[in-house]
């Protein structure tokens, strides 16, 4: 379907670590023995005993040769060089990195040095810095100078090397990156490698579904777009921001959790939004990404929630306390595994929390002194379990007093929401997964979707981005007639918004309301140029609409239309193979659906024919074959299952056509003819009492079938139950009075008596 | 034979010293380690000289540079002289030649391992400036501090500075006015001492 689109907003913001960089790997909490030795004997803290082991520890995954560090604490030299700034920068606390105060939220790769490595570090420094053993010292760490995780299977460059000044306020900058991928890929891991890295502090990985930044910049994409949050459309289906992909100087290498890569699709973008300090000389930057595969697709998906308090930013100047607050309702039960806290430069205090439906508070993070040059995304130790009904709490302060060292305006100016980094932002990401979800519900993440564009709604009840999301999920969870409201409402705001009018459009047909689809398919043609990927996509929903009501020769040539005016796609090609298929011209349309598998393999429409046609031409190999990939493409696809068994069954493989039929079920509980035909493979297989429960249960949903009440008669038969057979053959023939094999039977129990 | 030996060992730290003398002064836009001050005055119609301390490996140091260069075309010669003096050990007339040239510094370095330039200016900090007036053949300090307030201490940051200390300075002392003293103190990586 090409009208259940979603507009995404992902902030395309953040920074790192600034001019003394010092992060830290792994963590650091602990005390590490050399510290607690140093405890014991306060006197004798050496270089090469007690303060290699911290550095090498927390600092020199930045601050080595080459580093993004400004300059490298691998030797006793650099320790003894760099010591005054070493001194303060630890116990001030800005080095390393690290903003969560402690004790709200438990996260994983704390950076927080500990108490005691910090009065360590004072007492080397104040002491004279004594150089101990240098040859005892620990083994400096190694650090690859490409890639950490080995060879990559794909490298991505920037289009253009772009200039960044050499003065200046610090620049925010997208640089879109096509990849050249041929099919699907999952990607586990993913490492940036920007050059100079010195001056990267901080990049946000996004991915535009429909390439839309590079469409909507056209002459000049390769340069980069400015910027600190983007907008981006999601393309055509329900397919949410799912990973935090954020990379800063420390961050070797973004390692995706088992079961949880993220997927690249060909005509994907990678835009890399980047945060570059001016280094005080003009610097060519360039960046590369380094992608490596799975062949496994996710078995988790989770999803991106926002809070934001933006619709309240409008901060007096000289105002030193300005709240905003946000609050959502989750509906489903969810596990939290991070979060990223975010504003820019008058953020002063932000505090996220839950409170449980028990009125348990539970801490998402407190940042008590916020610094915009410092975000990070934080993941938890442990995946924050929150039941549905939980309330989600986000409390933000900002100040914008001349006091305020960071404020970019002198005086101050009255500050409200924007995307340039002078503008203010309020935002709580959270990476949420859905949990405890029950056997057959809807993707939950449809709910989540809901449940935040209806808080967005209730905050800016015109927004037509989450006016719009909110529609989609509500069709997504199949609440046509509901998601044709809310269309209706984005229309009374904008009435020629051709997408919306195509949405709606599906929207109605889902709910059955046939004409009024139609008239939507044709407003949205008539207000959008064919050229423009809305009238596209009106005409290719009207010519499938077509379809779907048998107007088969109109729907060719809408089809046909289509394919003269806007960009050729598989799955045209497909629908104008279901026309012709639908106008008795089977050969014709088997060329189509092979030119749509060309274009795209997994193309659902294509290879389900192919296989309902093979399976009819009497080659069930191949129908088997054709069908299992459609089933791929498509998994909750009931009737691909259905004709997956039937195929099956020709072969003669019962027990594998059973666990298709069992799978259909699961998708399409009230599918009379899946447990007809379940019964059917049962009584095969010898299960007789299986088989007749699955009759029976047809039956119920669905009395009116006479063959369901033959194959039940047979079965009663062929059991000795002959009068119950009897009774069943007979109503079967008050259905169907023409019902042979009824009759037949019925016939050959007279006989048998 | 072991004064022999001894010899040969000098003659080769001898050959060492002197290309290093001779690449450094090979580039006439670094003094190498000048015993005095009087360089500072060779130069006639200067009425303020400044100083500029930098590091090439300190990145305040460095991101002060495009700042420091434009009060060098606000203040242009002969009135006033800028000076950029490279004190850390770790910086040497290479690596300086490099600096300047990376960093599109119209300027002379002064490698400034003995630190006189430190002691006159009083110097703790990269980045760091000090403000002389001219008076005849001596040189009075007029300021020394931070360039601008957008540092304000290691990890606090302003987007930009809009408070532009030296400029100040330098303007007051060409004007003949009292010249305002920094509002806060200098901000980046500690001088390291002298070179024994």
């Amino acid at each position: 379907m090409k009208t259940l689109r979603a507009l995404s907003v992902f902030p395309a913001t953040a920074v790192l670590c600034v001019l003394f960089c010092l992060p830290l790997v792994g963590t650091h909490a602990a005390v590490s023995p050399q510290s607690q030795a140093v405890a014991q004997e306060p006197a004798s803290a050496t270089w090469s005993h007690d303060v290699a082991p911290v550095l090498y520890q927390n600092c020199t995954t930045c601050h080595h040769p080459g580093g993004a560090g400004p300059f490298s604490l691998l030797t006793y030299a650099d320790a003894r060089r760099w010591a005054p700034q070493i001194l303060q920068v630890t116990q001030s606390r800005f080095m390393p990195p690290w903003l969560p105060a402690p004790g709200y939220g438990d996260f994983a790769d704390v950076r927080r040095l500990s108490d005691d490595d910090r009065a360590l570090l004072k007492r080397w420094i104040n002491g004279g810095m004594a150089p101990g053993d240098v040859k005892a010292a620990p083994p400096a760490p190694h650090f690859e100078t490409k890639w950490q995780l080995g060879k990559p299977d794909l490298i991505l460059q920037t289009a253009q090397p772009f200039t960044l000044p050499a003065g200046g306020t610090d620049v925010f900058r997208n640089l879109i990156m096509p990849n050249p991928l041929k099919e699907t890929r999952y990607i586990r891991a993913m490492e940036i490698l920007p050059s100079p890295a010195s001056v990267v502090h901080h990049a946000n990985l996004l991915i535009d579904r429909t390439a839309s930044l590079r469409r909507l910049h056209p002459a000049d994409w390769q340069r980069g777009i400015p910027g600190m949050e983007l907008l981006m459309d999601a393309g055509n289906r329900f397919d949410p921001d799912s990973h935090f992909l954020f990379w800063k100087p420390d961050t070797r290498a973004l390692v995706e959790p088992d079961g949880m890569p993220w997927r690249l699709d060909p005509g994907n973008d990678l835009v890399l939004n980047i945060h570059m300090k001016p280094t005080g000389k003009p610097e060519t930057v360039t960046a590369q990404v380094a992608l490596y595969f799975t062949p496994d697709p996710p078995i988790h998906q989770p999803m991106l929630l926002q809070l934001d308090g933006d619709d309240q930013l409008n901060i007096p100047a000289g105002d030193s306390k300005f709240i905003v607050q946000d609050s959502l309702t989750l509906p489903v039960d969810v596990q939290v595994l991070g979060v990223y806290p975010h504003a820019h430069y008058l953020g002063r205090d932000m505090q996220g929390w839950a409170i449980l439906p028990s009125g348990e508070k539970k801490w998402l993070v407190w940042i008590k002194d916020w610094d915009i040059n410092r975000q990070s995304v934080y993941r938890y130790r442990e995946p924050l379990l929150l039941p549905a009904g939980t309330v989600l709490h986000m409390k933000y302060s900002f100040d914008n007093s001349a006091a305020n060292p960071h404020n970019p305006h002198s005086p101050p100016v009255r500050v409200t929401a924007g995307n340039r980094s002078d503008d203010e932002m309020s935002h709580l990401w959270l990476q949420v997964l859905a949990v405890n979800t029950p056997a057959n519900a809807p993707d939950p993440r449809l709910q989540l979707e809901e449940a935040w564009m209806r808080n967005r709604l209730s905050k800016s009840p015109e927004d037509g981005v989450s006016l719009y999301n909110l529609a989609a999920a509500l069709a997504g969870e199949n609440k046509f007639t509901e998601a044709a409201a809310v269309y209706e409402q984005e229309l009374k705001l904008d009435p020629t918004n051709a997408r919306a009018l195509t949405a709606m459009g599906a929207a109605l047909e889902g709910a059955g309301q046939f004409d009024q689809a139609r008239e939507r398919y044709q407003a949205a043609i008539a207000t959008a140029s064919l050229a423009d990927s809305g009238g596209c996509d009106a005409q290719f929903d009207l010519a499938r609409l077509q379809v779907r009501r048998g107007e088969y020769a109109e729907a060719e040539k809408e089809f046909r239309a289509l394919l003269s005016a806007c960009p050729e796609d598989a799955e045209t090609h497909s629908g104008l193979g279901a026309a012709l298929l639908g106008e008795g011209r089977a050969d014709d349309a088997a060329r189509e659906f092979r030119r749509a598998l060309e274009m795209d393999a997994g193309d659902f429409t294509a290879l389900y024919n192919l296989g309902v046609m093979a399976a009819d031409a009497g080659k069930p190999g191949p129908a088997a074959k054709l069908l299992e990939d459609a089933v791929r493409a498509k998994p909750d696809s009931s009737d691909a299952h259905v004709k997956l068994a039937s195929a099956y069954a020709q072969l003669g493989r019962l027990s594998d056509a059973l666990t298709q039929l069992r799978t259909a079920a699961a998708l399409a509980p009230q599918d009379a003819q899946v447990y007809s035909s379940m019964a059917q493979v049962l009584d095969g297989l010898g299960q007789s009492e299986e088989a007749f429960t699955e009759q029976k249960r047809a039956l119920q949903l669905d009395p009116q079938d006479a063959d369901g009440w033959n194959n039940l008669g047979a079965m009663l038969a062929r059991g000795g139950q002959t009068e119950a057979a009897r009774a069943a053959f007979e109503h079967a023939l008050q259905i169907n009075p023409d019902h042979a094999q009824a009759k037949a039977n019925l016939a050959r129990l007279a006989n048998r008596n | 034979m072991s004064i022999r030996v001894f010899f040969r060992i000098v003659a080769v730290v001898a050959v060492i010293f002197a290309a290093h003398r001779a690449l450094a002064q090979a580039d006439a836009n670094v003094i190498s380690d000048p015993t005095s001050t009087a360089i500072l005055l060779s130069n006639p119609g200067v009425r303020v000289v400044v100083l500029y301390f930098a590091a090439t490996d300190c990145p305040i140091s460095n991101r002060e540079v495009p700042e420091v260069i434009r009060l060098s075309h606000h203040f242009p010669a002969p009135s006033v002289r800028f000076w950029w003096v490279y004190p850390n050990v770790e910086d040497n007339g290479q690596t300086v030649v490099k600096h300047l040239h990376d960093f599109s510094i119209p300027a002379i370095g002064v490698v400034d391992h003995r630190q006189v330039f430190v002691a006159l200016a009083h110097a703790t900090i990269t980045p760091e400036a000090a403000v002389f007036l001219v008076e005849g053949k001596k040189l009075h300090e007029v300021y020394h501090g931070r360039i601008d307030n957008r540092y304000i201490t290691l990890g606090q940051e302003r987007p930009q500075a809009n408070h532009h200390d030296l400029e100040l300075a330098i303007g007051a002392a060409l004007a003949g006015k009292p010249v305002p003293q920094p509002d806060g103190p200098p901000v980046g990586c500690a001088i390291a001492p002298p070179q024994k």
